[in-house]
């Protein structure tokens, strides 16, 4: 691998701090995401008007939403699923006005589902603030059969809908939310190197 | 120009072959012995007559057998036309610039005429003659953009200016070199251009946005870029790659000759007037390095150009598995005198 | 710069200060399709002098036989305007430069807020075109000084209906901004076009209720400011060139023949960008294109709006 090289699609991540000027904020949060929005509210409980969207991880072991609930009070609604809380989240987003500030927190497939949403409405990506937390798993799309599979810790992916073994690229689609994956062993059929998960 | 359209296929026989006419006007790119990267655009102004820059768009002995080789591969994978819903108005510039281009410099082969919104268009050739309304979509069997890309050789890609940026919002795109439209639609510059290595240090991609932002209404430009394809394949687009992969795992030092091509993509950049977009056209020309060798210098100099190239661009235009072996076929050619700077063939 | 020569084909007066010019091309062939915002330099020949400024388009994109610019007479003006009033008539000729948009509407805005002070209400002419071709939703509020000086007031109503405000200062009419853009649905985009302090106080507003950048848009064709006169010595050739106090420093250098290239000529583009080697005063920076480091370091320069006080001033041409 070249040294110094880095794909510009590939998106950079930052921690989530409140914008200064703003109308309101929204944000969106799933699983250890909640850790980002606990800091949010460390370092501030804006002036503005706040809602917070926290979707519940089944597997998760520390318990974001009851602490959360302390912490924000009445602008906090908890979800168990993710399709419940981006549900909720589009159908706020027809109330928000211009001004109204984004973050959003969570694994790369959950964040780019949300900002997915977001667009529909007209925000553009660049003005969502974005803070992956805990996991580097990443959103696969199948250039070959278009399929999406999400949450892939290796670098070699089974997409989901052909069955293809995918090398997983660095090159991401902000419109798709995606890493570009193409077939492994187009060259040579069979022929597929070690898969290792370097996306833990 | 006599145009005699070739029957001849871009996939399975592969029966493409270029006439002499066709190898003598082919767009060498290179002047020099070693390759980098630059930003090497320059006016798109008339060339020398003959010349695949002597017309705005260029139709050559290809024109039929690639339009049909394109309607193949977009029957088979509809997703190489995009067109994200904004950009109407940039795909009626980009009709305008083709019919208008095409029926200007070959009126033997394409008629255009305009009464007010109402246009005919004949397309001999392809046998196409339709009549429809300017800016009316309902006029036409398709989106404009789809309409004219199928009737023109090479890529097109519509960009939409803002921000200080462009986006890729729409395409036709069907003889790309190993790059995804489908993946990579509504991408900044730098967003698409991001797999390239070296050049971003360079700096290259920041003077050509900066370049391109500021481009005129009236002034397009061009530049070459080149690459390499194992037969002459025009749809070595990654989502069909299981189909021409393996190919590059068939080549020997003795039939490099045959089955390495040249492929150099001649882009063209416009500024539409009603969009204030830009339409990037990518057409590409493909040569065996047999067909490049009736010109004994062309062949030296491609010799000197792989042996020399960075190890990264070896990889990223995916010429390690067969390089070796074109090295070897086209080191015949090479006497390891000096050779002159310039791209002309003798 | 492509250019062509144009013929006035028409002069109306459409309110004591504005008069609107109709232009065709003067060999009689059409003029290219445009798109809404954009703009033209008119190269007005005074006898030896020449102006140039930039005027919005007005007309519809889709109007090839004729551009139609107004002009609003400034009296404390390099004399562009005047000129354009008092000595163009039916029958000039005049150059223009082809179409430049530096103003386009956003194809991803979903509403657009259209912000006019007095002569800004030009560029939004020919964007309203856009705008009803692309179905899109919209607001136009149109600030002026009296009724009187409402150029083209009774044309917007009968297209515009309920879209569109007006503000008459004389009727202590005001346009609350902040009101305007605090109610915007996400995905709008706000442009606002005239008088320098109205420019400033959209873009504060929308800076300070949250608006992204990218959402906000300005266009300003104001005179260069004038100021003291000063020299400015081209290193390459040696030449000095006077820079009176009501010429711009981009006309000057363009009098004396200097290789410079321009777009929008009001400090916004960059394309007029000067190298400077040696002052012994200071930059008088009027532009909006340079960092604010960048005008500090001293190095950069925009002539079309910029100036310097100072008694030496080498520049890179």
């Amino acid at each position: 691998m070249e040294r110094g090289y880095k794909i510009r699609s590939k998106p950079d991540y930052q921690s989530l701090t409140w914008r200064e000027h703003a109308l309101a904020h929204v944000v969106v949060a799933k699983g250890k995401g909640g850790m980002a929005v606990l800091q949010l509210f460390q370092q501030m409980y804006p002036r503005q008007p706040v809602k917070v969207l926290y979707i519940r991880d089944k597997d998760e072991s520390v318990d974001y939403a009851t602490t959360l609930t302390k912490l924000i009070g009445e602008g906090l609604q908890c979800f168990d699923s993710e399709q419940e809380g981006l549900y909720a989240f589009f159908r706020m987003l027809s109330d928000c006005h211009m001004g109204t500030q984004f973050y959003m927190s969570g694994t790369e497939s959950f964040i780019w589902s949300a900002v997915k949403l977001a667009k529909l409405h007209g925000v553009q990506e660049d003005d969502v603030m974005k803070q992956m937390m805990a996991s580097l798993s990443r959103p696969v799309y199948c250039v070959h059969c278009k399929g999406m599979t999400t949450d892939i810790t290796t670098n070699i992916a089974t997409c989901r809908k052909c069955g293809r073994k995918l090398f997983v690229r660095d090159h991401f689609s902000r419109l798709l939310g995606a890493y570009m994956g193409l077939q492994v062993d187009a060259e040579d059929p069979g022929e597929v190197p070690e898969i290792e998960e370097i996306y833990p | 120009m006599a145009h005699a359209f070739k029957k001849e296929t871009f996939r399975d026989d592969y029966t493409y072959r270029n006439s002499p006419e066709a190898i003598r006007r082919f767009p060498f790119p290179f002047a020099e012995d070693r390759y980098m990267y630059s930003v090497n655009m320059e006016p798109h102004t008339s060339g020398a007559p003959g010349s695949v820059v002597e017309h705005t768009v260029d139709v050559d002995e290809h024109y039929v057998a690639e339009c049909m080789d394109k309607a193949i591969t977009l029957s088979k994978d509809p997703g190489r036309y995009a067109a994200l819903p904004h950009t109407m108005d940039a795909q009626w510039d980009t009709l305008e610039l083709i019919m208008d281009a095409m029926s200007r410099d070959y009126p033997d082969q394409f008629k255009l005429t305009k009464n007010g919104n109402e246009w005919s268009w004949e397309n001999k050739p392809l046998g196409i003659k339709d009549t429809f309304t300017f800016g009316d979509r309902s006029t036409l069997p398709m989106e404009p953009f789809e309409y004219i890309g199928r009737q023109s050789q090479g890529d097109w890609v519509i960009l939409d200016q803002r921000d200080n940026d462009l986006y890729a919002d729409a395409g036709i795109v069907t003889s790309q070199a190993d790059w995804s439209l489908m993946f990579d639609a509504g991408m900044s510059f730098m967003q698409w251009h991001g797999p390239v290595p070296q050049a971003h240090e360079m700096g290259v991609f920041e003077r050509a946005l900066k370049y391109l932002l500021n481009m005129q209404y009236g002034s397009p430009v061009r530049r070459l870029n080149w690459t390499m394809t194992i037969n002459p394949r025009l749809d070595t687009s990654p989502e069909n790659y299981e189909q021409w992969g393996h190919e590059r795992n068939t080549v020997t030092p003795q039939n490099a000759g045959e089955k390495v091509h040249l492929r150099v993509e001649l882009q063209t950049l416009y500024r539409l007037p009603r969009s204030n977009g830009i339409v990037f056209g990518i057409r590409c020309y493909l040569i065996s390095l047999e067909e490049l060798a009736t010109y004994p210098r062309w062949a030296k100099r491609m010799h000197r150009i792989l042996k020399g190239l960075h190890p990264d661009l070896v990889e990223y235009k995916g010429l390690t598995k067969y390089r070796e072996s074109a090295i070897q076929w086209l080191s015949r050619y090479d006497d390891g005198a000096p050779l002159e700077l310039g791209t002309q063939p003798e | 710069m492509s250019s062509v020569n144009v013929r006035v084909a028409a002069v109306e007066r459409v309110t004591p200060l504005v008069k609107h010019f109709t232009l065709v091309r003067e060999d009689g062939s059409r003029l290219p399709p445009f798109s809404g915002g954009s703009h033209v330099v008119v190269s007005m020949d005074a006898g030896g002098k020449v102006y140039r400024n930039a005027y919005s388009l007005m007309g519809s994109p889709a109007d090839t036989n004729a551009y139609h610019i107004s002009v609003r007479r400034q009296e404390r003006s390099r004399g562009g305007s005047l000129f354009m009033h008092d000595k163009v008539v039916e029958g000039s000729v005049l150059q223009i430069t082809l179409p430049t948009n530096l103003f386009a509407i956003s194809r991803m805005g979903r509403k657009h807020i259209l912000i006019a002070g007095g002569i800004g209400i030009t560029p939004f002419m020919s964007q309203l075109h856009d705008i009803e071709r692309n179905g899109f939703d919209y607001e136009l509020h149109y600030a002026f000084r009296s009724p009187e000086h409402g150029a083209f007031a009774d044309q917007l109503k009968a297209r515009c209906g309920e879209r569109a405000h007006y503000y008459i200062d004389s009727e202590e009419q005001k346009l609350d901004i902040r009101a305007v853009l605090s109610r915007q649905p996400l995905g709008t985009h706000v442009y606002v076009c005239g008088p320098g302090p109205m420019v400033t106080a959209v873009l504060e507003t929308a800076h300070d209720l949250g608006w992204p950048q990218r959402h906000i848009h300005s266009e300003q064709f104001g005179a260069p400011p004038g100021g003291e006169p000063f020299n400015v010595t081209l290193a390459k050739s040696g030449l000095v060139v006077e820079v009176a106090g009501d010429t711009s420093m981009l006309q000057a250098l363009e009098q004396a023949g200097a290789e410079i290239d321009s777009l929008c000529r009001g400090g916004a583009c960059g394309r007029c960008m000067v190298e400077v080697l040696e002052t012994d005063g200071e930059l008088l920076h009027h532009d909006d294109y340079l960092s604010e480091a960048e005008k500090a370091s001293g190095k950069k320069m925009m002539p079309c709006v910029s100036r310097a006080r100072c008694t030496h001033l080498l520049v890179n041409l």
